[in-house]
């Protein structure tokens, strides 16, 4: 059988290599793509939680289901925000998106 | 080593390895195409956690949506595809000093709580997870709110996205 | 559904109708028609709130739905607030090229005043994360809504990748929250925090998760990056929604989160050290860049980030009177801000520029306009009697009573320095001329929905600043439902 800690542990450097993938890319669609992987991260994390703790609550299944939702309506903005400002400058890098501009 | 574990190292070093190259990779086409072996790896973690219906949704929406609606996006913007050139920003080193802080930073976390070895009951027999989460999500016991609220959030966000990408000069 | 389970969602659910009603209407009206939309909203927004204070308020706190909203006063006074905000914000919206003429975006705000509503009654992480990002996603939407505008779409991008990220962070401590409690339910994961079944490391591990994307509603420093790039670009009327109403939202949140999830088990005072460490970096780097700025929505950006770090007081307080200055500063807070954003929106519209330098002159283009500038910025820099006075000294109140005097010291210092920034646009305003030109002939006209707004904002800043009883008992018995 496997230890609850597996899918943690796993769950936890999802998330971080997605959070690597958010602040070190250019790109916006890459940086959404990092998003998917934490939002995934998560997904571990709930239905892992979900299985090794008391079978009769449902909410980590339900919670998993909503934030399936949102993000399918996230990436649905998100694409569509990155193609209309693909429009007006034909480019999506977020190079002006410095993170120390104060 | 039972098989179950090994399906789960397996499944695991799929996830990583893609997950490695989605963020790492030049060529945005080849990103997303690596999400899409992420989303299958988790899609197996769900089925050895028994979760079904999970596991067909993140095949049927996860992947048959979201990843497709990636792909879309970036043949779309057709300049990126063909950007071969430094894909990482400056500050990169910082980021990776982040990534790798927060892994150590919730590892510790983890170890931390002392449930953190449990182990999963067996279950129960006559256990439908299905009917389950089905009744929970339409119960006004228990979340059909959230599950009506999702509707609205959907609908709003159909709409915001046709009016900013749809609409022309 | 019992008559109570139905009063719990009742300003939702009608305003669900009013969406419905919008985009049913709306393409049956002829082009020249369409702004109307917005009168149909505001109407609508108007009605909602006099039948929901008629036949939606609460009585004992009660869970409805499975736990999922809280029944309460304090969740009641929010929705009431983010109705108010809603209805001024379309009127401000009416005349804004590219917006006002638009179904999608009244919908829009709609869907995110929806959002909030549920975000100040929410006890259950499902439908909190759900209710945070059916706020802000609109809300992307809203600010990259011109599309032809190159600042709009990009103020839209930024919020978004901002947005998308930390909310990604803080739904990993929810997640965290859930399986280390084994629950979901907001009052029910307090029962686990105070049966120590979470040790103080891993809480306090989560609470740091959680606070980023707070952090992000609400643009505390570190997280406030956004702001002042997506203030700049987003349509005015929808900054000063941005920055009115969905930071209230935000801090619903935190207060119910922080008062209620981690109170217990001795928590309070390590994440009150940390808070008040936040609000005194907030307070201070939103004051001292707003001083260098040139741009008014820029301006106004820092000074409400600022602004976080003073309702931030009142959070650290930890106590009845905190809870109740950071209700009643909100409620100040966002009377003022929107009078600000929408003169800012008023004079754009006309002279199609934000430079401070610009509003020289302003007095004798347009006096009552002038007027209403020294209403909401008098407010903002917290000079009685405006409604901005009144709040600080309960926030300062609440913050000497639990023994945190250099705070309230801390928060006195930055209201000065706020002082000196928002008397100099004052100065521009009132003291500046025109170069060359008669101002005569330049007037600013007011159409009659930012006049109606206008004058409903500037009276209300000026009644909370006068007449501040009544609101600040009714702070209080919100402020008290929360326990």
């Amino acid at each position: 059988m496997i230890p609850l800690s597996w899918y943690l542990i796993l769950a936890a450097a999802l998330f971080s290599v997605g959070l690597f993938g958010v602040l070190a890319r250019k790109n916006a669609i890459a940086i959404l793509l990092g998003v998917e992987l934490m939002l995934n991260a998560v997904n571990i994390n709930l239905v892992a939680f979900w299985r090794y703790g008391s079978l009769a609550s449902i909410a980590g299944q339900v919670f998993a289901i909503i934030v399936f939702a949102v993000a399918a309506a996230e990436v649905a903005v998100g694409l569509g925000l990155v193609i209309s400002v693909y429009r007006r400058r034909n480019t999506v890098v977020a190079d002006e998106l410095d993170l120390m501009k104060w | 080593m039972t098989a179950i574990q090994i399906i789960f190292i397996l499944s695991a070093l799929v996830i990583l390895g893609a997950a490695v190259m989605v963020v790492s990779t030049r060529n945005l086409v080849h990103a997303a195409l690596y999400l899409v072996a992420t989303l299958f790896g988790v899609a197996v973690l769900y089925a050895i956690l028994d979760a079904t219906f999970l596991t067909v949704v993140q095949v049927v929406v996860y992947i048959g949506a979201i990843a497709i609606l990636f792909i879309f996006a970036i043949m779309l913007t057709r300049r990126e595809m063909r950007d071969q050139g430094e894909q990482l920003n400056k500050g990169w080193g910082a980021a990776a000093l982040i990534g790798l802080l927060t892994f150590g930073g919730l590892f510790m976390l983890l170890n931390n709580w002392r449930g953190v070895n449990a182990t999963a009951a067996a279950l129960p027999s006559g256990f439908d997870g299905v009917v389950e989460l089905g009744t929970a999500l339409v119960s006004t016991d228990a979340f059909v709110l959230p599950f009506e609220v999702a509707s609205v959030l959907l609908l709003a966000a159909l709409i915001g996205a046709v009016y900013v990408a749809g609409t022309k000069k | 559904m019992n008559p109570t389970t139905f009063a719990a969602i009742l300003p939702e659910v009608l305003l669900l109708v009013l969406g419905i009603l919008i985009l049913v209407v709306e393409p049956f009206w002829k082009e020249k028609d369409r702004r109307n939309t917005g009168w149909l909203t505001f109407g609508g927004l108007l009605a909602i709130l006099v039948v929901s204070l008629l036949a939606g308020r609460p009585g004992e706190p009660t869970s409805v739905f499975g736990g999922t909203i809280r029944f309460d006063w304090l969740g009641f006074f929010f929705k009431m607030l983010f109705i108010f905000a809603a209805a001024m914000t379309s009127l401000f919206m009416m005349d804004v090229e590219k917006l006002g003429r638009r179904g999608e975006s009244y919908l829009l705000l709609l869907a995110s005043t929806l959002g909030m509503n549920l975000m100040a009654s929410a006890s259950d992480l499902v439908m909190l994360y759900l209710a945070i990002e059916t706020t802000s996603i609109p809300l992307y939407v809203l600010s990259g809504f011109i599309v032809d505008d190159e600042k709009s779409t990009e103020s839209g991008f930024k919020y978004l990748l901002f947005g998308a990220m930390t909310s990604a962070v803080m739904l990993y401590g929810f997640s965290l929250l859930f399986g280390f409690t084994g629950t979901t339910n907001l009052y029910e994961i307090a029962a686990a925090v105070a049966g120590a079944q979470v040790s103080t490391v891993t809480a306090l591990g989560v609470i740091a998760l959680v606070l980023v994307g707070i952090g992000f509603k609400v643009s505390l420093v570190p997280f406030h990056f956004w702001a002042p790039d997506t203030y700049e670009g987003a349509p005015t009327p929808v900054a000063g929604f941005l920055s009115t109403a969905s930071k209230a939202a935000g801090f619903a949140v935190l207060v119910r989160l922080f008062f209620i999830a981690f109170a217990k088990n001795g928590l309070a005072p390590d994440w009150t050290t940390g808070l008040a460490a936040l609000a005194t970096l907030t307070m201070t780097l939103g004051n001292l860049v707003a001083m260098t700025q040139t741009n008014i929505k820029r301006l106004l950006a820092y000074s409400s980030i600022a602004h976080a770090g003073y309702v931030m007081i009142g959070v650290v307080a930890f106590s009845n009177l905190g809870v109740t200055s950071v209700v009643f500063y909100l409620i100040a807070y966002i009377l003022t801000n929107l009078a600000a954003f929408g003169i800012v929106a008023v004079f754009s519209r006309v002279a199609g520029s934000d430079k401070i330098s610009d509003y020289a002159g302003l007095s004798r283009r347009s006096p009552w306009l002038a007027m209403a500038m020294l209403v909401a910025f008098l407010s903002l820099a917290g000079m009685p009697p405006f409604g901005g006075f009144v709040a600080k000294v309960f926030v300062f109140a609440a913050a000497v009573k639990s023994d945190l005097v250099w705070l309230a010291v801390v928060g006195v210092i930055n209201s000065i320095l706020g002082v000196y920034y928002y008397l100099t646009v004052l100065k521009v305003v009132y003291l500046y001329r025109m170069e060359g030109e008669a101002e005569e002939s330049h007037p600013i006209p007011l159409t009659r929905p930012y006049g109606i707004a206008l004058v409903v904002l500037s009276l209300g800043v000026l009644l909370i600043g006068t007449l501040f009883a009544p609101w600040f008992s009714a702070s209080g018995a919100a402020a008290l439902n929360l326990f």
